[in-house]
Formats: structure tokens, C-alpha cells, sequence
């Protein structure tokens, strides 16, 4: 049974207000200094560039001689500069300090320097460019846990953002996770093989392109109350994807991007004629497995945008990244599902001090028609106190902690969920060497999954048809030379049998 | 078997304190002894951050292209952490390849001069002199009360937005098209080789001397 909850929403609402409106610092500044000027910890890039003004003599690029590429093509690294040959130029403009920068955004190298030297005549040099390559091997992804449908699931993900000095990113990956005692259980597994170029032939469009395939089985509950751990109340039917998907990407400016793509998939379901689950009061009710059984296809066309202006995406005290993604499946072009997926996610950083942040975190999307389970909002999506699906697989089934009693152990995948979670980041060290830098986390917020029908055959208003409930989680960010970690308690809570 | 687990959380948690105290000893900003002086209404300070040039550094102002300074001085109340004033100067200085001389400007809160000079040691001279250089008005410092400056030297600056630029790709995501089937809502946590872009080609932290203002005798 389900309660309204009017006070825990505005409470939820109020909490996001006062974090829209909290100060940028919290000291004000001396009268005269201007607030960005302040933080002894930052940089004053901008204000150094809003002070200069052009000095030196007006120069003729002559040439452009680049050095120490070892694997990265030269072609790739000139088609990158912001200048060219025979451009005219004050040798104090932004375009020659930023030629340095723009090579470093590529993400390919270490090291550029780069310097100017007499040409061959009089007001003409010769550009010299010294890269360091670098290691573009990323793992992007590590997935491992345990739970009562799979006993133990390992997989990871990796790339390489400049595939053989291409510029091409090459990557892919694999995981496997055993069955557990469920009926119709099987091994799952998974992959997936992904090519993109982000600049074709140095222009602002790029392309991508990903084949992936799943083995796997997916549970469900048969019986027994919501969130109960017994493998009696559960099945688990086996099915199998194949997909590819591809598009063209274009940078509309050096922090936003948007991308479109086409996918089709082929599924092979082995979903039980008319499901049922017994409920607990002795009731027995049909269940939307969201499947069709045997032979389906998905064929959809997506867009998304993002805009990403966070100085530091490790670990952010500022800064805004949005991102938005629209998918249209639809039987006009051969599928066999009719659908359309709105997802959003905004993220924004305060400064309050130079060691401390105020983080707004929101997240959700809706569903509409019939999507295939695969593409509906799984409850791991929303509740990062649960495991999240690996490459698209389900590893458990986990109870979320249902700290406001509402009933929300019942949705795994629902058509309308997201969450609001208000961070407080401290900033613990900072360091130009191998362990950059450290930030305290403490975060709190709201998370909501529903399927469609809990909010149209409901008896009660919408608000309190929604399953919402709270999120807490507390960790340590740590931006290493050798990547990015996060321990956090919400993270081990997901990896772990809680039943 | 209960006092090993314990025995390694403290020794994970040790290791994460070390990490923690060696990163703070980084940051720490170098003592400097600094000449102060009062003048009219207008408190001036003489020293220099030439410190914030090492031989490369030094090395490349002949590079022919720019070289960007700025300096940005507070003055704190001994003890406190809300400054009382605040000054910013920027210097700038290029090598013209042909001519062989110096260009530097110098922008503080007198003005923007322009110089030419012959040698590197003279464009070093001015780009990191403070010769006194006005950092507040006496008004803000009162009398017998001690204070402290504090300076931040940075040698080409980077703005932020150019860090998000440089930085985009960490949260390109793995490509290969739109985040579906979780990952869309997945957080940013990844191992790669990860060399960090400093905000700035080389950072200086000086703090002075705490001084402070005689009253004087009647």
C-alpha cells in the first residue's frame, strides 16, 4: 500500500530550489574584486587574455614543420592547427597560443610545445610543432558483482581513442555472468565492437559505428511479495540480440556536440506464453514481459546533443553538462516495435569555496508505445544504490532499500524514472603529479520509476502513483595518472547480495 | 580472520591519508621576505616572482611567441582567510625574430606600458618585478593589526573554457554512438593514462611576512 506523500515532494523541491540559488562563494568579496578573480586555487586565463592587448610584429607563416609523431599521422595533427600556411598573423594571437591547446584536446598527446623561427625572408617563420604521444588506451568500463540470479559477473570495456595514429576510436567490450538457481536460468553473455572517427578529414562531422550481441536470460517474478530473494518466486526466460547501429556525429562548437544514429536488431526471445505471477493475497495477474516471443527486430533512428563546459570532468566544482537523447522506433521501417525514448540528464556544479562544491544532479526520461524491455528505464538506471545492467544484461534483482516505506520493490523496468541528487564535493588535494587530486563526496536525492500503467489505472493522484524514494551515498573521487576512480558506498551496496 | 580484514581497511586507509598529506605539501605557498611601504594614501609592496621561471621557462621567452604573466596579490588579516584587498597585473612579452628585441606589456592598476628591450634578463626583469606596485589603500589596513600578502603567480594561464576543451574527451564517453541500455545514466568512473593539463605553464605561491602599519607618534 502506497501513501501519499505531499510533504517529502516539496521538501524534495524546496531542497533543489535552495541549491539553484546557493551563492557561488561563500565569503563576499572585498569591494571592488570581482568574484571570479578570488580563487587563490584557480586560474586567471580569461582575465589574462581580457588585459592583453596585441603586441609584437605581424608575421607570414611559412611553413609548418611537426615532430616526434611517432604513430599519429602529420596530416591529422596540421588539419588540427588553427592556422595554415601563408596565414598573416600578430605573433601575439590567441590562434598561435591556442594551436597548443587545441592539439592537446585531441587527447593524444601528452606534450606539445611549439615555437616560431626565421623563414627564408624577411617577416616570414616557420611554425615548429614537438608532440609527445601519448597512451590512448582507455578502459572505459569495469562491471563485476555478485547476486542471487548471477552468482558472480565480470566485464569490462576498452578503447583506443587513436587507433594506430588513425584518429580513430577502436573499441569494445565483453562480459559474461553465470546463472543462478532460477528456473530458465542461463550464463549470460555479452559484446560489443564500436568504431568512430570524430573529425572526417579535419571538418566538424564525424561517423560512428557499433555491432553488438547478447546471450542472455533474463528473470522475472512468478510469485511471492515484492523484492522477496526466494529463487522460487522467480524465472527467467533466455533470449538472444544482435544489433548494429551507426550515424553521423557534428561538433557544433568545442564543447557541444550532437549525434544521430540508425540501429537495427534482430531478437530472439524465448518468452513463455502468457506469464502470470501470483500475488501475494492469492490473486494471479497477467505480466508484460515487454518482448515479443520468438523472431523480432528493433529498427530505430536517435538524436542527442551534448554540451559539456566542466573545466574538470574528473572531478567537477564547476560547470555545466547537459545531454539529451531522442529515439524513434517505429514498424514504418520493418520493426516490430512502435516507440519513442526521451532521455535527459543535467548536472551542474557551484563553487562555494575554492575547496568545495555544490553539485545538482538530474537524470530521467520517458517511454512511450511499446518499447522492448531492453530500452525502458531499469531501475539500476535510476538508483545508483543497485546494480547497474552490464552491456544490457540483467545481473540481479535486488530490492532497492525502501527507506520511505513506498512500496518501490515491485518496477524493475518502468517507462517513466529518473532522479534529482544534490552532491557536496570537498576538495581534499590537488597535485600537478600522479595522484592529481582527491574529492570528499556526499550526496542525497530523490529517485522515481513507474511504468505506465501504475500512473493511468491508479487510485490515487499521480504524484503518490509514483514510487519515489531516497538515494543516498558518500565516497571518495580519486583522478589518478592512470584514470579516474570512485569508491563509494552506493557503488559497493550495488555489487553485493542484499538477499 | 575480523582483525586482518581491519588490519588492511587501516592500512588502505593510511595509504589514502599519505597520498592526501603528500598532495598538501605541494600546494603549500613559499615564505618571502617583502619590502612594504606607505606612501600618501596607498600601501606598496617590492619583490619579485622570477621564481616562476625555470631555465625551460626562462629558455623560451625567445621562442617567438608569447609569453603571458599574471600575478594576482591579496592582503589578508594574519590569521584570517577573507582578504581586505586585491590586485591583478598582467605582463606579457614576445621575442620579434626579425628585430631581435623584446616586446613586453605591462598592465597593472597604474596603466598599461609598452617596452622594448634588447636583452632576455631585461624582459625577465619586467615581467616579474614588483616594483612598488600599489596593493591597497591604507584605509583597509588598519593600525597595529597584522597582515599578511599573498601572492599567485601563473605563466601562461589557461581559461576554463579552454580546460573543458582540452578536457572534453574524458567525458566523450566510449563512442560508438548514443549511451543506450544503462549507460546513458552511468557514472563517469574510467582507467586510461591520464596526463594532466596544468591550468597554467607553471604556478608560484608566496606569502609574506606579516606585517602591519606603526601608528604614528603624536
Amino acid at each position: 500500500m502506497r501513501v501519499h506523500r505531499p510533504g517529502l515532494l516539496a521538501c524534495a523541491l524546496a531542497a533543489l530550489a535552495l541549491a539553484a540559488a546557493a551563492p557561488a562563494r561563500a565569503q563576499a568579496p572585498p569591494p571592488g574584486v570581482s568574484p571570479d578573480l578570488l580563487d587563490p586555487e584557480g586560474s586567471t586565463g580569461d582575465v589574462g587574455s581580457a588585459l592583453g592587448g596585441a603586441i609584437g610584429p605581424v608575421v607570414t607563416i611559412e611553413d609548418i614543420q611537426i615532430a616526434g609523431n611517432r604513430s599519429t599521422s602529420t596530416r591529422l595533427i596540421e588539419r588540427s592547427l588553427p592556422f595554415r600556411r601563408g596565414d598573416q598573423l600578430r605573433v601575439s594571437d590567441p590562434r598561435l597560443a591556442r594551436a597548443r591547446w587545441k592539439l592537446l584536446a585531441l587527447g593524444y598527446f601528452r606534450e606539445v610545445d611549439l615555437a616560431l623561427r626565421r623563414g627564408t625572408r624577411h617577416g616570414q617563420v616557420i611554425v615548429t610543432v614537438v608532440v609527445a604521444e601519448r597512451g590512448t588506451v582507455a578502459l572505459n568500463r569495469l562491471w563485476f558483482g555478485t547476486s542471487a540470479v548471477a552468482p558472480w559477473w565480470l566485464g569490462a570495456d576498452v578503447g583506443d581513442r587513436n587507433f594506430l595514429g588513425s584518429g580513430l576510436a577502436l573499441g569494445g567490450g565483453a562480459a559474461y555472468a553465470s546463472a543462478g538457481a532460477i528456473v530458465g536460468a542461463r550464463p549470460q553473455w555479452a559484446g560489443e565492437l564500436r568504431l568512430s572517427a570524430p573529425a572526417l578529414g579535419g571538418t566538424r562531422w564525424g561517423a560512428h559505428g557499433a555491432i553488438s550481441g547478447q546471450h542472455g536470460s533474463e528473470p522475472y517474478r512468478v510469485s511471492g511479495p515484492p523484492g522477496s530473494g526466494d529463487a522460487d518466486d522467480l524465472r527467467a526466460f533466455g533470449y538472444r540480440r544482435l544489433g548494429v547501429r551507426g550515424g553521423p556525429a557534428y561538433t557544433l562548437s568545442s564543447l557541444s556536440s550532437v549525434v544521430a544514429d540508425l540501429r537495427v536488431e534482430a531478437i530472439d526471445a524465448a518468452v513463455p506464453i502468457a506469464p502470470t505471477r501470483r500475488l501475494p493475497d492469492g490473486r494471479v495477474t497477467a505480466i508484460d514481459l515487454g518482448l515479443r516471443r520468438g523472431d523480432s527486430r528493433v529498427v530505430s533512428v536517435g538524436l542527442g546533443y551534448t554540451r559539456d563546459n566542466r573545466p574538470d570532468p574528473s572531478l567537477p566544482h564547476q560547470g555545466t553538462r547537459v545531454e539529451v537523447v531522442g529515439e524513434l522506433g517505429t514498424s514504418l521501417l520493418g520493426g516490430s516495435y512502435d516507440f519513442a525514448v526521451l532521455l535527459g540528464r543535467y548536472d551542474r556544479f557551484w563553487p562555494l569555496t575554492h575547496k568545495s562544491a555544490l553539485g545538482l544532479r538530474l537524470a530521467g526520461g520517458t517511454v512511450i508505445g511499446d518499447a522492448p524491455r531492453f530500452d525502458r528505464i531499469h531501475v539500476g538506471d535510476v538508483d545508483r544504490m543497485l546494480a547497474p545492467r552490464v552491456m544490457g544484461m540483467t545481473t540481479a534483482l535486488t530490492a532497492p532499500l525502501d527507506l520511505l516505506g513506498t512500496d518501490n520493490a515491485d518496477t524493475v523496468y518502468g517507462e517513466v524514472g529518473g532522479s534529482v541528487t544534490v552532491e557536496y564535493v570537498y576538495q581534499w588535494w590537488r597535485r600537478p603529479h600522479r595522484i592529481y587530486g582527491g574529492d570528499l563526496f556526499v550526496a542525497a536525492g530523490v529517485w522515481t520509476l513507474a511504468t505506465t500503467d501504475e500512473l493511468r489505472l491508479r487510485d490515487r493522484d499521480a504524484f503518490a502513483a509514483l514510487p519515489v524514494d531516497l538515494m543516498v551515498d558518500v565516497g571518495l573521487r580519486i583522478d589518478t595518472e592512470i584514470g579516474v576512480f570512485e569508491f563509494a558506498l552506493a557503488n559497493a551496496l550495488g555489487r553485493v547480495p542484499r538477499w | 580472520m575480523v582483525s586482518r580484514r581491519r588490519a588492511r581497511v587501516a592500512v588502505a586507509a593510511l595509504a589514502v591519508v599519505a597520498l592526501a598529506a603528500l598532495g598538501h605539501a605541494e600546494q603549500r605557498p613559499q615564505q618571502r621576505t617583502m619590502r612594504f611601504a606607505e606612501r600618501g594614501t596607498t600601501l606598496y609592496v617590492t619583490t619579485d616572482v622570477t621564481n616562476l621561471f625555470d631555465k625551460a621557462a626562462y629558455d623560451r621567452l625567445e621562442d617567438g611567441l608569447a609569453s603571458t604573466v599574471v600575478i594576482r596579490l591579496w592582503v589578508y588579516p594574519s590569521g584570517k582567510k577573507t582578504p581586505v584587498a586585491f590586485q591583478l597585473l598582467h605582463r606579457e612579452v614576445v621575442y620579434d625574430l626579425w628585430g631581435e628585441i623584446y616586446e613586453v606589456a605591462v598592465t597593472g592598476p597604474s596603466g598599461r606600458r609598452l617596452y622594448r628591450v634588447k636583452y632576455k634578463a631585461e624582459a625577465l626583469k619586467l615581467v616579474t618585478g614588483l616594483d612598488q606596485v600599489a596593493i591597497a589603500e591604507v584605509g583597509a589596513i588598519p593600525y597595529d593589526k597584522h597582515f599578511e600578502l599573498a601572492i599567485v603567480a601563473e605563466l601562461n594561464p589557461v581559461s576554463a573554457e579552454t580546460m573543458a576543451e582540452v578536457r572534453r574527451w574524458l567525458s566523450d564517453g566510449a563512442g560508438g554512438g548514443l549511451d543506450r541500455g544503462g549507460s546513458f545514466f552511468g557514472s563517469f568512473v574510467s582507467v586510461f593514462v591520464n596526463l594532466k593539463v596544468p591550468d597554467a605553464d607553471r604556478v608560484l605561491r608566496l606569502v609574506s611576512q606579516p606585517f602591519y602599519r606603526k601608528r604614528p607618534k603624536r
